[in-house]
């Protein structure tokens, strides 16, 4: 056998894989690298005890910077994670009506777990007033 | 280029995780994807149980007493070694895809996985002494 010591490959889209979401996929990537480091700082090492009490939970939440932040924080990684999943399951080749379907579920998994986020959000948000 | 003994089979699932016969490339696949499992099934449960927050402080200051257990930080030490793992691993993804680097995966590879390997056991030191 040759061995040579190239990667065989860098990232690419796969066969039935859409070149746009791939791209997302990819994009979103380094996004939440920056994302996640926010939310865990700010959430962990700034505030005073680390968000350890509901109640500075819901003062954390007064600032309109955080529940933004988060949201965004969600929406990317909802994405992310959801296309992974998608290429992940690609590589069992499933029949394409399998596909057709799969596509419809995590299309309609994912918009459910941001417009749930979103709405938590915003209840937190909304017990401080 | 790997044998194609060794290769991941698309349709076999229990061979992306076979450990025999890797090489570098091999081994960044089975991390990165058991990783990616880990931190999807982490992420919903994570906005799961946040629901909490909805019910009330004697809901979520209970949930919170419940989660100090240290079988849970060991657990949620695993999160965040797989959280660095897969974002350091995925800049090298990324910057390959885009041209940056292609002829030193091998060095981007091993060099941004010491520097995981520090920072997961910063961060599991942090959790078990807070």
């Amino acid at each position: 056998m040759t061995q040579t010591t190239a990667f065989p490959s860098v990232s690419a889209p796969k066969s039935g894989e859409n070149t746009w979401l791939w791209l997302l996929k990819i994009i979103t990537g380094p996004l939440l690298v920056i994302l996640l480091a926010i939310h865990f700082i700010v959430n962990h090492y700034i505030s005073e005890t680390g968000l350890l009490t509901y109640s500075e939970v819901v003062a954390y939440y007064q600032n309109p910077i955080i529940p933004i932040m988060e949201i965004l924080f969600l929406a990317s990684v909802v994405t992310h994670s959801l296309s992974g999943l998608r290429g992940i399951i690609l590589d069992l080749k499933p029949a394409r009506h399998v596909l057709k379907i799969l596509d419809w579920v995590l299309v309609i998994f994912g918009v459910s777990a941001v417009v749930y986020g979103v709405w938590l959000a915003l209840t937190i948000a909304s017990k401080g007033v | 280029m790997e044998n194609q003994r060794n290769r991941p089979s698309p349709s076999k699932f229990w061979t992306w995780f076979n450990p025999i016969g890797r090489e570098t490339g091999g081994w960044a696949f089975i991390l990165n994807r058991v990783t990616a499992l880990g931190l999807v099934f982490y992420l919903y449960i994570h906005l799961l149980v946040l629901s909490q927050l909805a019910m009330g402080p004697q809901a979520y200051d209970n949930f919170l007493a419940l989660m100090s257990n240290p079988m849970i930080i060991f657990g949620e030490v695993l999160v965040v070694a797989a959280g660095i793992i897969h974002g350091l691993n995925g800049i090298r993804i990324v910057l390959t895809t885009f041209g940056v680097g292609v002829t030193r995966q091998k060095q981007l590879f091993y060099g941004l996985m010491a520097v995981a390997l520090i920072a997961a056991f910063v961060f599991a030191f942090r959790m078990f002494t807070a």
